[in-house]
């Protein structure tokens, strides 16, 4: 009986194109909008340079800046047209070598450069840094300073991680969300319009068998959803899981548990299926953006960035990331698993409070 | 005969709002049970009642003689229920609802045979969407079949249907009742109800006013007979109400006269009689038996549908 009805539920799932559009082809438009735009990789930077000095020095450090990786630099001769570009958007950057250079070099005050740049560009302050560094080495280095200390860069993980890394997860937890949440609230609704609940509760089935099969095929379904969302990541994107899949797995499900209630209890509260659409929204979107599928929580301001972190997608995701991207042991979110069980016990007895088969 | 279903003093509020008020009653074996009244009288909250859906506010029913409230899925078990205005799983073909719901039950029909009952073994691979409305209704209730039970329950089996799709699905009700289950259906139709039921309860603001047989509800009447006369003349209407045996006289929008008489074999002599002396040239006679619809009226003094 629960078997034929788990299968029943599979099919019905499988062949209802709104309830793939939310499992699959969601979560996977942002894989393939991130994974296409690699927006952690920063952009090669055009930057235009008037060499007004012609001289060894200026020579020299056009050189060294073009060496530069992300730097694309281009000479131009006429500084008025080169600077009407910078404001028209056509150039980014714009050096400015004024004349004598280097018979300037050590005379006081020394000859200074111009960087002329468009302020909108949302990258430009950690250019202009990049820039000031560059000219302060080649400072150093021109007075025979010695180097006094050192920066040794060691990233806090052994991996190199991208943004794209760092999402994966976050579409895995979201895509588990909506799917779950707005797919069993509407289809609750559409079985309360048109009567179905009511006609099984006609029949001698048990009523936890009928929930049991749905609870059931949606978590079936939600590892294989989970499946798909990383294959494509790491196959099409090159994205990096370094954890256990198994883990990966339990955390899957035991997020999903608390949506699935939540799925009943929108389920219950909506009259028809255009509400629990609605409402379903209502409830995964604020979470999409505040429970961290984007950007990391601890960048939100403090009250919200506490307050967040008990949404139940929140703990999921942190847990998810630790267990996807560091390797770590599930275990190891005792307080993110506390809060997610919270959310499992009190949504499991608000929907079995509130959920009606007939009204 | 024996009885399979009880009704004893139900009655159901919702609220502040009564919509059985006390009804008694009981089907017997084999028979085809309706119950007739208007919207809002209370039929599918009595029905639902006795299946087990609905918990009466006081009351006891009893199907097969097992209480429906104390053993529930006993009941359940043994009984076909087919909802007012239900529909099925959009995303399973009529052959896998079938099945699905016959894994409900402990013992089930093949559904290739239920289908074929309801002259749609050639859709068992299509879903309910792809049927027409008389097909769809022709499904719901062989869905109701599928554990093969004792009493059927149809609430208004054959509302929103065109003629033709009503007159297939009464023979194939019909035909559950040659099975010799028993059949209780809910309508506002009164054709439907003279044409399936042995037997009509007539309910009317949570109350059943009158049951008995189609044909000894209609003789209670104290007007069983409908004299229908269209004629041309000035003089017609005048003097009708004074013919031997007339008890009301009612005209209808398009002229037609309708005359209630308690023993038609006195109104009509009085009649032709009236016509000659008056000049009047009927054009139209025909006596009817008075139906359910004069029932209705006269117990509640409201039209059936309104």
């Amino acid at each position: 009986m629960l078997l034929r009805l788990l299968i029943a539920n599979l099919k019905m799932i499988a062949r209802d194109r709104q309830a793939l559009f939310w499992a699959l082809v969601f979560p996977l438009i942002f894989v393939v909008v991130f994974g296409l735009f690699r927006l952690d990789q920063p952009p090669t930077l055009h930057i235009g340079i008037v060499d007004h000095a012609q001289d060894s020095l200026s020579r020299a450090l056009v050189q060294n800046l073009g060496q530069i990786g992300t730097f694309d630099t281009k000479e131009w001769e006429d500084e008025a047209k080169a600077r009407q570009d910078v404001k028209d958007g056509k150039l980014d950057y714009l050096l400015i070598f004024p004349e004598g250079m280097a018979a300037r070099m050590t005379e006081s005050p020394p000859a200074t450069i111009t960087l002329v740049y468009d302020r909108t560009i949302i990258t430009s302050a950690a250019v202009v840094a990049a820039i000031q560094r560059f000219l302060d080495q080649v400072n150093m280095n021109l007075a025979h300073a010695p180097s006094l200390l050192a920066l040794d860069e060691q990233g806090v993980q052994s991996r190199q991680l991208s943004y794209f890394d760092f999402l994966l997860p976050g579409f895995v937890g979201m895509g588990v969300m909506t799917f779950s949440i707005i797919g069993v609230a509407s289809t609750m609704a559409l079985y309360r319009e048109k009567k179905i609940l009511r006609r099984i509760l006609a029949t001698p089935l048990p009523v936890r068998t009928f929930f049991a099969a749905h609870v059931l095929a949606q978590l079936f379904l939600s590892l294989a959803q989970a499946a798909i969302i990383l294959a494509a990541g790491i196959l099409l994107f090159g994205g990096t899981v370094v954890g256990n899949y198994l883990y990966i797995a339990l955390l899957v499900l035991l997020g999903n548990l608390a949506f699935l209630n939540l799925g009943f209890l929108v389920g219950a509260i909506a009259k028809t299926v255009n509400a629990a659409n609605g409402l379903g929204n209502a409830v995964t979107v604020p979470m999409m953006f505040f429970s961290g599928v984007f950007f990391p929580t601890e960048e939100l301001p403090k009250v919200l960035a506490v307050a967040v972190r008990y949404l139940p997608l929140s703990p999921m995701l942190k847990a998810l990331r630790g267990v996807a991207l560091e390797a770590r042991p599930f275990w190891d979110f005792p307080q993110e698993l506390a809060i997610l069980g919270a959310w499992i016990v009190v949504t499991s007895f608000l929907a079995a409070r509130f959920f009606h088969f007939d009204r | 005969m024996t009885d399979v279903i009880t009704v004893d003093k139900l009655a159901k509020s919702f609220g502040p709002v009564a919509a059985v008020r006390g009804v008694s009653f009981s089907v017997r074996q084999g028979e085809v049970f309706g119950i007739l009244g208007p919207n809002g009288a209370g039929k599918t909250t009595t029905m639902e009642c006795i299946e087990g859906l609905q918990k009466p506010t006081s009351g006891h029913t009893l199907i097969l003689g097992i209480d429906t409230h104390r053993e529930p899925e006993k009941v359940k078990e043994r009984i076909g229920v087919q909802l007012q205005a239900s529909a099925y799983f959009d995303h399973l073909t009529l052959r896998e609802i079938l099945e699905l719901f016959g894994s409900f039950y402990s013992r089930s029909l093949l559904s290739d045979e239920l289908l074929s009952k309801v002259s749609l073994q050639e859709k068992a691979n299509t879903t309910v969407a792809r049927l027409s409305g008389g097909q769809k209704q022709r499904f719901t209730i062989a869905a109701t079949l599928v554990n093969d039970p004792e009493v059927v329950f149809l609430d208004e089996p054959t509302t929103g249907l065109d003629p033709q799709a009503r007159r297939s699905l009464w023979e194939f009700i019909q035909s559950i009742h040659e099975e010799g289950r028993t059949v209780v259906l809910t309508t506002h139709y009164m054709e439907e109800a003279e044409f399936l039921c042995q037997r009509v309860a007539i309910m009317d603001q949570g109350q059943v006013v009158a049951l008995d047989t189609p044909t000894n509800l209609v003789r209670s009447l104290p007007v069983p007979y409908q004299v229908k006369v269209i004629a041309q003349s000035d003089a017609l209407g005048r003097g009708l109400e004074a013919l031997d045996s007339v008890k009301a006289v009612r005209r209808a929008e398009d002229g037609t006269f309708y005359l209630s008489s308690s023993d038609a074999t006195h109104t009509l002599p009085a009649l032709m009689e009236w016509a000659h002396q008056t000049g009047t040239r009927l054009e139209y006679l025909e006596v009817l038996p008075a139906n359910l619809e004069d029932v209705f009226l006269s117990l509640t003094g409201r039209e059936l549908r309104d």
